[in-house]
């Protein structure tokens, strides 16, 4: 209407449109309503379909094998919560569970995080109340993978309250395909993290969105939503970090305000009572170093708060004693603090801690810590292996934020620096970076494309539709949430008046093209790699391995659920089984059976105590299985196949940790060659060759013969023929091997069993008398023998010390 | 009182029936002139075919006769028929029974289709299969070693009558035969051993039969078979049993060796590796899982007439060892299940096959009918237990299905045969479960509606609620605004068809009623201006300015149409002045618009 009137003296034609008005204008009002509505339709269906693509890129594993419970702890989450769904909640908190650490026990209701069991097990009671009848294995599979949804639309509103909803719609994307989440949460990884870190985000976004509004509503939903957090997993100790910090980093920037004070004094109290109801964490939030900062910032902002309040109400000289005071009073508390510390009511940091700032402390005082992969520190291949492209965007969203400071984008610089950080630390810790690198990178690309794309669309509507990458919906829609509301400039853009305002950028039409161009491209090959790495490294189940021959067909190798179903079916329902603690949990999970050790490290001195157990010769092993009345022992063998990842190749952190606990017994040094080097050929050290672990594990196997042109015995994992062949257990006897040798399972023999034969007392007297007195002879006799024929001698050699 | 009595007369009646039925006599009149027995003994099973030849010596035709059965073999006995040796072999009704004096030993009634007469003889066939009867001996061995098994039986045909003649042919898996009772005359030659022939011998005679031969054969056991038949009108039936197996062979004693196992062939002959289970021809999605997985060790080869699966348990079974798993699969509804209107019947087997020679130690057979589905008429091929009915919830169920149970112990190959089952199902309530879903699915979305269109907030938010006011009144200024520009553009039209007609009566007319509308529209701007005035200061004053700024827009109209009129089309000036003096008008018009324009904007 007004733009052909403006058009209406030049020309007769463009008095045509004139005639749109009536339509128009109806239209425009209906898109007026729609506004809205459109922007709001639009995001729905991005975080939608990110949530549909985050999880069908997470089912790589089930398609693969089956819908299969992953790798080690998730087996004991399984597992706990199958019992919880039997036998009800309380039952579940005040569980005692006899068939771990044996003859220790453990009570479960109060180690473990009941976060993850109660989400599945309300999910599955739900269901099951609608006759649903989904199995709660079924529910345990799929759960990190619907909880990465959630996790994307979590962090879509942190983003937006940070940055933009455009931005937000980009981190969304993001974390819905980002490798470093989706190690943690493909289906079957039934772990804490899965649905810790939609917590942790969720808890941010309230935060952030309490401390906007300073409203006691958002303060008391953060910390119930910190309450799931701390029930779902130990990292909640980062945010009762985090937090504080960032209300530290305010008051020293005085950014104080009475909204900071409303929202951190509620959140604290009501997310310190709640966390304390965690059986697990207990008293811990008032009585360890880890939670004292969070305190210590409560009194701080009190402070400042009154200190404030006072000065409208003091003169300036009375004010200058109150500083004096208030200094006093800190110190005085960070005395106190000190004092309690030492005399130990609140504990000292604990090692897992300093593990976190000095990256050789684990080493050195905590080899069970240092001995799981996932606490190494992270190389940067995997930063770039989790990350792509975001890794290197990430620093200019960051940069944005600092540029354009305010409250909440303290936060998420505080978050970027300390999780970027931890994430150096470990690689397990690269999980906390994930989210805020994807919500940086987010606003780096969505601050680009807003930048080089808002001219292209004032150029023309018609070349939106080129880019239709799917990276790109995202910012598509991130702009028509804008475009939303400028559609009536759009009528009014026809004006010719209004056009030289637009090009002030001085940026060519081509420059443009070619960024977005590059930027899709760049985007395209994150998803690339991000489907890539999801499928090549994260899905694998763990317990079912596959192998591809060269014609491209797959054979399943089942050999661990072979091993834990014999012993499932095929042992006595009370025996207990010694393993190393690697394969506790899923001994527990699969075979049902007592175990001693498991992934619950726990204590460590029963990990050394099996420790010990493994590194030392038979005939002591036995003295140390019959205390701890072992039935069956269980090995990884992966020489048969080449699997590296078995016991013998573990075998170093099982000396380590024995060492610690007895190193009078255990010396590490024992099991390397003179040159230092860990050997299992006919070089290595005597002390390995006779450890039970390696008999365990060789036992009979120098029989073998793989193919033709290895000798017998050959192992494939470590390339060498191994050096102790040809002996026989005496304390031990093989129950069951599977099929490709890769679990071996021995029953420990009772002492009536062993070579000897079992004489009745009044027998053996006379026997031993008698023979005794001969054997002498005949001993002297065979000596003289064998010293005749030297090649006897050193065949005999290592059987006798097999057996001594 | 008469019906009283005639009651009477009905226990009376039936307690006789119950007498009779219970004691038999044995009939001395019949002899049986001929016996050819044959025992199979090459599976875990013993099973016997007795070929018999009987002949009524007595005056009276004989209905029925009897076959017994020796108490030590009494509870092995799993399978027992008697059919016709004629052309026909038509099958005989056979039924337990009691015969007076011997109340130890099991006997059997077969009754014969036409009774047989004085002096006649028939050929009668009775097939038993017993089951747990081969006994390994010794009862351990190591993997290396052999099983061997011991059977003990009866030399002669256990018989109720005097024997004429009788023989029996024993078939071993095996020529290894440790020892047999040599009772003459008997013959071994390969892996048969002949017994007799025997004249004349005396009713329940007993000369023990011992046998102790090599049997390597699949000794499994089925402990528990629970199998499942799921019924949807869908056109699916599922089916899905559990199947608890048991190595009932010589245990293993000491160590299991896997090399010595996958080296040598001799190791571990009696361990079951696998095991062929035939499903019918139509199955489908067939699956082979127990409580930690799938097994991935099974293969699946469809034959023209069944579908055979080739399982693999997941380790070997020794003796002793034992396994659990599930199978299950779909077949289609329309080979199993008939109909008329809402009358079903379903005939399926009540047991089906899982291994050749299998044992069954208990089968507990469940088919879940569709939801209300009643009058539920039961027709088992062979005895059963039926258990109480119980209910299953499934998918979108409200007051469950009703489920039939099934049991039965001790079951072998020969028990693979239908039931039938009527039941009463409305064909309406198929359309229950597509109805919940909507209902549902619509409920959700009134919910939905209802949520965004109603406010829920207990505290009026003022600020947000005066923004959604000036939205709602800044739109309809706009729309005013709209109406105001319509009308320009109309009086544009207008003029420049005036400047190219120079008809003035006809522009006059229109001019009124664009006139009429531009003050209308401006006329309500001012309204709703007035009423904004409260709220928003500051959008008030620019519709002030918008106003301000279209009066002097309307003003630089009235200026061209004076021009016009009073220039124009009185010829009173030149082409040149004109054209100057338009786009003078024309210049500032512009520069108004766009004024307007920002105003606009800024109010949208």
């Amino acid at each position: 209407m007004l733009p052909s009137k403006a058009n209406a003296p030049h020309a007769k034609k463009v008095l045509f449109p004139d005639k749109q008005p009536t339509n128009s204008r109806q239209v425009k009002s209906s898109t007026l309503t729609n506004a809205a509505g459109l922007s709001s339709l639009i995001t729905f269906t991005v975080l939608l379909l990110a949530w549909i693509s985050g999880f069908a890129s997470r089912l790589f594993a089930v398609i693969r094998f089956e819908s299969i419970i992953h790798e080690f702890d998730p087996w004991f989450n399984y597992r706990a919560t199958a019992y919880m769904v039997q036998h009800g909640f309380y039952n579940f908190l005040n569980w005692f569970d006899e068939r771990a650490w044996y003859p220790l026990g453990r009570i479960v209701g109060g180690t473990v995080y009941p976060g993850l069991m109660i989400t599945s097990g309300s999910i599955h009671h739900i269901l099951h109340s609608l006759n649903i009848p989904v199995h709660i294995r079924d529910i345990c599979v799929f759960l990190a993978p619907v909880f990465s949804g959630l996790t994307a639309i979590s962090t879509y509103f942190l983003t937006k309250e940070l940055w933009s909803a455009g931005a937000g719609l980009f981190a969304a994307c993001f974390i819905a395909i980002v490798p470093g989440y989706i190690s943690r949460s493909v289906a079957g990884s039934y772990d804490n993290e899965g649905i810790a870190i939609f917590a942790l985000q969720f808890t941010y976004y309230l935060w952030v969105k309490s401390v906007k509004t300073g409203s006691i509503f958002w303060a008391v939903l953060t910390a119930l939503s910190y309450f799931y957090m701390v029930s779902a997993w130990g990292g909640y100790v980062f945010i009762i970090n985090l937090i504080p910090l960032h209300v530290f980093a305010l008051l020293v920037m005085n950014r104080y305000s009475n909204r900071l004070f409303t929202s951190y004094t509620t959140f604290y109290i009501l997310g310190l009572l709640l966390s304390m109801q965690i059986p697990f964490v207990g008293f811990q939030p008032i009585r360890t170093s880890e939670h004292m900062a969070a305190g210590g910032v409560f009194g701080l902002l009190i402070f400042v708060a009154v200190f404030r309040y006072l000065r409208t109400m003091l003169t300036k000289s009375e004010m200058k004693y109150f500083g004096g005071f208030v200094t006093l009073t800190a110190a005085a508390l960070l005395l106190i603090l000190v004092i309690l510390t030492y005399s130990g009511l609140v504990a000292p940091w604990s090692g897992r801690f300093y593990s976190l700032w000095d990256t050789g402390y684990a080493k050195i005082h905590i080899p069970i810590i240092a001995s799981v992969s996932e606490h190494q520190p992270t190389t940067w291949f995997s930063f770039f292996f989790d990350l792509h492209i975001l890794v290197t965007t990430f620093p200019v969203g960051l940069w944005y934020c600092i540029k354009h400071i305010n409250d909440e984008r303290v936060f998420v610089v505080l978050y970027a620096i300390s999780a970027v950080y931890f994430a150096g630390v470990m690689v397990r810790l690269m999980l906390t970076l994930t989210p805020v690198v994807c919500m940086l990178a987010g606003v780096a690309f969505s601050g680009l494309l807003e930048l080089f794309l808002k001219e292209e669309d004032k150029d023309g509507s018609d070349r939106e539709g080129g880019e239709g990458s799917e990276e790109e919906s995202e910012e598509e829609t991130e702009r028509s949430s804008r475009r939303a509301l400028y559609d009536e400039a759009g009528k009014l853009r026809r004006m010719k008046h209004e056009r030289p305002k637009g090009s002030g950028d001085g940026l060519g039409a081509n420059l443009r093209n070619g960024v977005v161009i590059g930027i899709s491209m760049l985007l395209m090959m994150f998803t690339v790699h991000c489907t890539w790495v999801t499928s090549n490294a994260y899905s694998s189940p763990s317990i079912v391995l596959a192998s591809y021959s060269n014609d491209g067909g797959r054979s399943i190798l089942d050999d661990f659920r072979e091993a834990y179903y014999w012993l499932a079916q095929n042992t006595p329902n009370d025996a207990r089984v010694m393993s190393w603690w690697d394969y506790g949990y899923q001994i527990a999970g699969m075979a049902n059976r007592t175990t001693l050790v498991d992934n619950n490290t726990w204590n460590n001195s029963h990990i050394a105590l099996v420790g010990k157990a493994m590194s030392s010769n038979e005939s002591a092993a036995y003295d140390i299985m019959t205390s701890l009345d072992v039935d069956y022992v269980l090995v990884i063998f992966g020489g048969m196949i080449g699997y590296s990842g078995d016991d013998i190749n573990k075998f170093l952190w099982m000396v380590r940790i024995a060492e610690g606990e007895h190193p009078q017994d255990i010396r590490e040094s024992d099991y390397f060659t003179e040159r230092g080097e860990f050997r299992v050929d006919s070089e290595g050290s005597p002390t390995l060759l006779n450890s039970l672990m390696y008999k365990l594990s060789y036992y009979r196997f120098g029989e073998v013969k793989i193919d033709y042109r290895s000798p017998a015995g050959f192992d494939r994992t470590r390339n060498a023929e191994i050096g102790n062949k040809n002996f026989q257990l005496t304390y031990l006897d093989e129950a069951y091997t599977t099929e490709h040798w890769l679990v071996r399972i021995y029953r420990v023999k009772k002492p009536e069993e062993f070579n000897r034969p079992r004489i009745p007392i009044a027998e053996r007297t006379i026997n031993r008398r008698t023979s005794s007195f001969l054997s002498k002879k005949t001993a002297r006799r065979k000596k003289g023998l064998i010293k005749g024929r030297p090649t006897v001698v050193k065949g005999q050699k290592p059987q006798k010390k097999s057996t001594t | 009182m008469a019906r009283g009595i005639i009651r009477g007369f009905i226990i009376l009646l039936s307690v006789c029936c119950i007498v009779s039925a219970n004691s038999e006599t044995i009939n001395n009149d019949l002899v049986i002139k001929n016996v050819e027995r044959s025992i199979d003994l090459q599976s875990q099973l013993t099973k016997i075919v007795n070929k018999l030849t009987v002949e009524n010596t007595g005056k009276n035709p004989v209905k029925s006769l009897l076959f017994a059965i020796e108490q030590k073999h009494k509870d092995g006995l799993s399978y027992i028929a008697a059919q016709t040796r004629d052309t026909s072999r038509s099958a005989l009704k056979i039924s337990e029974t009691k015969v007076q004096n011997h109340p130890d030993k099991l006997f059997y009634k077969i009754e014969l289709k036409d009774a047989l007469s004085p002096g006649r003889s028939l050929a009668i066939e009775v097939e038993t299969v017993s089951s747990n009867e081969l006994v390994p001996h010794p009862k351990e061995i190591t993997q290396k070693e052999k099983q061997l098994v011991r059977y003990f039986g009866n030399v002669y045909f256990y018989s109720p009558y005097t024997v004429a003649k009788q023989t029996s042919v024993i078939t071993l898996p095996s020529r290894n035969v440790e020892n047999y009772t040599k009772f003459k005359p008997v013959v071994q030659s390969d892996s048969t051993i002949t017994y007799g022939p025997y004249e004349k011998v005396a009713p329940f005679s007993v000369e023990d039969l011992i046998l102790h031969f090599e049997n390597n054969n699949k000794f499994l056991t089925i402990k528990k078979l629970e199998r499942v038949i799921e019924i949807s009108h869908w056109g699916n039936i599922a089916i899905e049993e559990t199947i608890d197996l048991y190595h009932t062979g010589a245990l293993l004693k000491g160590s299991f060796s896997r090399y010595e196992y996958a080296r040598e062939s001799k190791s571990g002959q009696s361990s079951v590796q696998n095991f062929n289970t035939i499903l019918p021809a139509a199955a489908s999605d067939v699956y082979y899982r127990d409580e930690i997985g799938n097994i991935s060790t099974s293969h699946m080869r469809i034959r023209k007439d069944a579908v055979e699966l080739n399982l693999r348990p997941r380790f070997p079974l020794f003796g002793g060892w034992k396994t659990h798993y599930v199978i299950g699969y779909n077949v289609p509804s329309y080979e199993y299940l008939f109909n008329s209107g809402d009358e079903y019947l379903l005939r399926m087997r009540l047991l089906d096959h899982v291994f050749d020679d299998m044992v069954v130690e208990e089968l507990v057979t469940k088919i879940i009918l569709p939801e209300g589905s009643h009058s539920v008429k039961l027709n088992a091929p062979y005895s059963v237990t039926r258990l109480p009915d119980t209910l299953h919830y499934t998918y979108l169920d409200t007051k469950g299905r009703p489920v039939i149970t099934i049991t039965k112990n001790n079951l072998v190959e020969n028990h693979i045969q239908d039931f039938q089952l009527r039941y009463t199902f409305p064909r309406l309530l198929m359309l229950q479960e597509p109805l919940l879903v909507v209902i549902a699915l619509y409920l959700l979305f009134l919910l939905v509606i209802v949520y965004v269109r109603l406010d829920f907030s207990i505290n009026k938010d003022e600020v947000s609620e005066s923004k959604l006011r000036i939205a709602g009144r800044c739109e309809k200024i706009l729309a005013a605004q709209d109406r105001r520009v319509n009308s320009y553009n109309d009086l544009d039209d207008q003029l420049s068809e005036l400047k190219a007609n120079k008809n003035t009566n006809t522009f006059q007319a229109a001019v009124k009623s664009i006139n009429q509308e531009y003050k209308t529209a401006t006329n309500t701007i001012s309204e709703l201006s007035l009423k904004l005035k409260g709220e928003s200061g500051d959008v008030y004053e620019r519709i002030q300015e918008l106003q301000k700024l279209d009066k002097a827009l309307k003003e630089l109209y009235n200026q061209q149409q004076a021009l016009y009129f009073d220039k124009l089309i009185p010829g009173r000036i030149g082409r040149q002045p004109f054209v100057d003096a338009e786009s003078v008008i024309i210049k500032k018009k512009e520069e108004t618009v766009e004024k307007i324009n920002s105003i606009v904007k800024s109010l949208q």
